[in-house]
């Protein structure tokens, strides 16, 4: 229940949730108005024409009147007319509605002084009753009686009275519970598809933007859909674009002046052989070293976000045991703990890369680096684990930006740059892979790199 | 430190800068070699018309022409001396690109200037040698359900899967398919341990593991085959491509 509500909750909170809601309520309310409204016009209409057989009853007496009046007097007096009798004299009478003596009034000549009147209480002064005299009927069909005065052609006043049975409508079935609530679940399940029609393209540029925030050169999105829709995405691939150009632009620079860097550093290392003091001689190859370490790795950065590395598919634990096979002969402490059968589609140099500069970094800062691997759902996890002090609390995602060290004092004695890191985030992403700092439980830092992989063996 | 025979080739330094030609000149020259410099592609190939080297020590960029260019005109055209590039462009690409147009070796700069010369001793030790079974400059060699990328160093099966091998495993391979179908004893195999290998098990460890590397496709567990009390064998036959 809870947590059924906690969906609803976050149902609304989402935009389709909200359009949802706010269409079916307009929906609902504007379709149950207007049955209201038909109802409500039909029920004048029938009124109308109650008024209009009175008037038409009444015209047809008055024609009698003027062409017959003595046939008319004699069948009024023997009761032979349907609908029609001489008016009572001792009848509450009211005011007709205005609406009825309009249109009574207008049928007559003014000269004619025509008069309607309701009678409000008894049509029959006590002389019929409904219930006894009229067979078959549960209910006794109502009448409704009006007293009319006019003044007929020949100028004599008439007093009649006109019967006419109520006109009783069954009441409008368009209301009942069951139409509304049928009305209602329509209403609410076109406003959901329509909401969900209309959010599409907006996830499509959400989960576009996602993959272009985890790696530098995704996919443009396909300018398909709607006009508008059609704009937006292409205004959006414009934008990834320019991103990408700037991206380009600045790794071009930096590339450019490492690379300028080189010819001239080539020199001097090759003119400090022509040192003879064999200590300064060695001093100035050593602040060389630093200098070239520092080049080589922004260069190495600057280049790390580029995707020339084709994409292959590559056994990842041939990959991962020879790498450590390797650190191990070159005297690094690396143990493999837990390899996996996976086949994943990577670029494998630029894995290779990343690994070995984590690996370099947990013997670096951690003395002995732990390889594992292992699957997590749709991922393949590759943990690399030291037991040092860990990555510093609360500094961790600034690790992975250029030029930032754990320790500064301790880092420069290592010789790190301080962007082995960065190059590892950005290599990694080049082949949709993610890298993860973390400390350890039982202490120790933790670098993880996650991955998609094909299948596993 | 060296002994006079090796040192006594013809090295050609092809470089657009004038110092890092003079300095890799005098560099080379300690070590007893015959050095001659070139600025540009034009002066390359008037140099080498003149009197042809065993070395070329050649930069990517010149300023009439890629480096990468010319090393392929000049092994297209029989150019059959050692190729040594040296590049201030750094990637795995590069390097393979390289290798792949027919350079011998591959240098970054800014280098060691001991590496060079190692290097260019070890390219005349290699010229020395007479390899009658692999032609120079290629690329893959095919053996069973395999293809093993000389360059990248690395497993390729027939469709396109990789499977990665370490370095000790690389040296190891690559030492069965130049003598295939020949038992090859345990110092054979590791020549650089031959005084301890009798005693040392690392070899057959070394050799489980490639085996099982081998064995993830269909055929490839047949392909070394353990010689008793002897060493092993490596049984299939090998092209080049």
């Amino acid at each position: 229940m809870m947590r059924l509500w906690a969906r609803l909750r976050s149902y609304y909170a989402s935009l389709s949730g909200r359009m949802t809601l706010l269409m079916a309520i307009g929906i609902a309310g504007a379709s149950i108005t207007s049955l209201l409204v038909a109802e409500h016009v039909r029920l004048k209409a029938v009124e109308e024409l109650q008024y209009e057989q009175v008037v038409a009853s009444s015209q047809d007496m008055a024609n009698r009147f003027a062409k017959a009046p003595a046939e008319t007097e004699r069948l009024l007096r023997d009761h032979s007319l349907y609908g029609v009798r001489l008016a009572l004299p001792n009848s509450v009478k009211v005011n007709a509605n205005h609406k009825l003596v309009k249109i009574f009034e207008d049928s007559f000549e003014p000269s004619a002084h025509p008069l309607i009147r309701k009678v409000a209480s008894d049509c029959f002064g006590g002389m019929f009753n409904p219930v006894n005299r009229v067979a078959g009927l549960g209910a006794a069909p109502e009448v409704e009686c009006w007293d009319v005065r006019f003044v007929d052609q020949n100028g004599v006043p008439r007093n009649i009275m006109i019967d006419k049975p109520v006109l009783r409508f069954p009441r409008s079935a368009t209301l009942e519970p069951i139409y509304l609530i049928i009305l209602i679940i329509a209403s609410a399940l076109l406003s959901f598809f329509l909401a969900r029609l209309t959010t599409v393209p907006l996830r499509r540029l959400t989960s576009a933007a996602r993959s272009f925030s985890l790696s530098h050169d995704p996919e443009p999105i396909d300018e398909t859909g709607p006009a508008e829709v059609r704009t937006a995405l292409e205004t959006f691939n414009v934008m990834q674009q320019r991103v990408r150009d700037g991206f380009r632009e600045r790794t071009q620079m930096l590339a450019a002046i490492a690379h300028d860097l080189q010819t001239p550093m080539t020199r001097l290392r090759l003119r400090i052989e022509r040192v003879q003091d064999t200590e300064l001689r060695e001093r100035l190859i050593a602040d060389l070293a630093a200098m070239q370490v520092l080049v080589r790795d922004g260069l190495e950065l600057a280049r790390s976000s580029e995707t020339r590395e084709p994409w292959s598919t590559v056994d990842l634990n041939s990959l991962i045991t020879s790498l450590v096979e390797d650190a191990y002969e070159m005297g690094s402490p690396v143990t493999l703990v837990k390899s996996c059968e996976v086949i994943a589609r990577i670029k494998p140099d630029a894995l290779s890369r990343c690994l070995n500069n984590l690996i370099e970094n947990a013997v670096k800062y951690g003395s002995a680096a732990e390889v594992s691997c292992r699957i997590s759902g749709k991922l393949v996890e590759i943990a690399i684990r030291d037991h040092g002090p860990g990555f510093p609390e609360g500094r961790i995602d600034e690790m992975m930006e250029p030029f930032v060290r754990g320790e500064t004092s301790r880092s420069r004695e290592t010789g790190g740059t301080g962007i082995g890191l960065a190059i590892v985030k950005s290599q990694a992403s080049t082949f949709g892979a993610i890298l993860q700092l973390s400390n350890h439980p039982e202490g120790g830092g933790l670098a993880t790199l996650q991955f998609p992989f094909l299948r596993s063996e | 430190m060296n002994s006079p025979s090796i040192s006594t080739g013809n090295i050609l330094v092809v470089d657009d800068d004038a110092d890092i030609r003079e300095l890799i000149m005098e560099q080379l020259q300690r070590e007893a070699y015959s050095v001659r410099t070139a600025s540009s592609v034009q002066e390359t190939r008037e140099q080498l018309s003149i009197m042809p080297a065993h070395v070329v020590v050649l930069d990517l960029n010149l300023p009439d022409g890629d480096g990468l260019m010319l090393c392929r005109e000049l092994r297209s055209e029989g150019f059959a001396d050692a190729i040594i590039m040296v590049t201030a462009r750094d990637s795995a690409i590069d390097r393979v690109l390289g290798l792949e147009l027919g350079a011998d070796d591959y240098l970054t700069k800014p280098f060691e200037p001991r590496e060079l010369t190692a290097r260019i001793r070890n390219l005349f030790r290699r010229m020395s040698v007479v390899d009658n079974n692999r032609p120079r400059n290629v690329r893959y060699a095919i053996f069973g359900p395999w293809r093993l990328d000389l360059l990248q160093r690395r497993l390729v099966t027939i469709d396109d899967r990789l499977v990665m091998l370490s370095s000790s495993e690389f040296r190891l391979l690559n030492r069965f398919i130049e003598a295939p179908k020949q038992v090859l004893s345990r110092e054979m195999l590791l020549p650089e341990r031959a005084a301890t290998v009798a005693f040392d098990r690392s070899i057959d460890l070394q050799v489980s593991r490639l085996r099982q590397k081998l064995a993830s496709e269909p055929e490839g567990d047949e392909l070394i085959v353990t010689v008793r009390s002897e060493g092993y064998l490596f049984a299939a036959d090998v092209a080049f491509e």
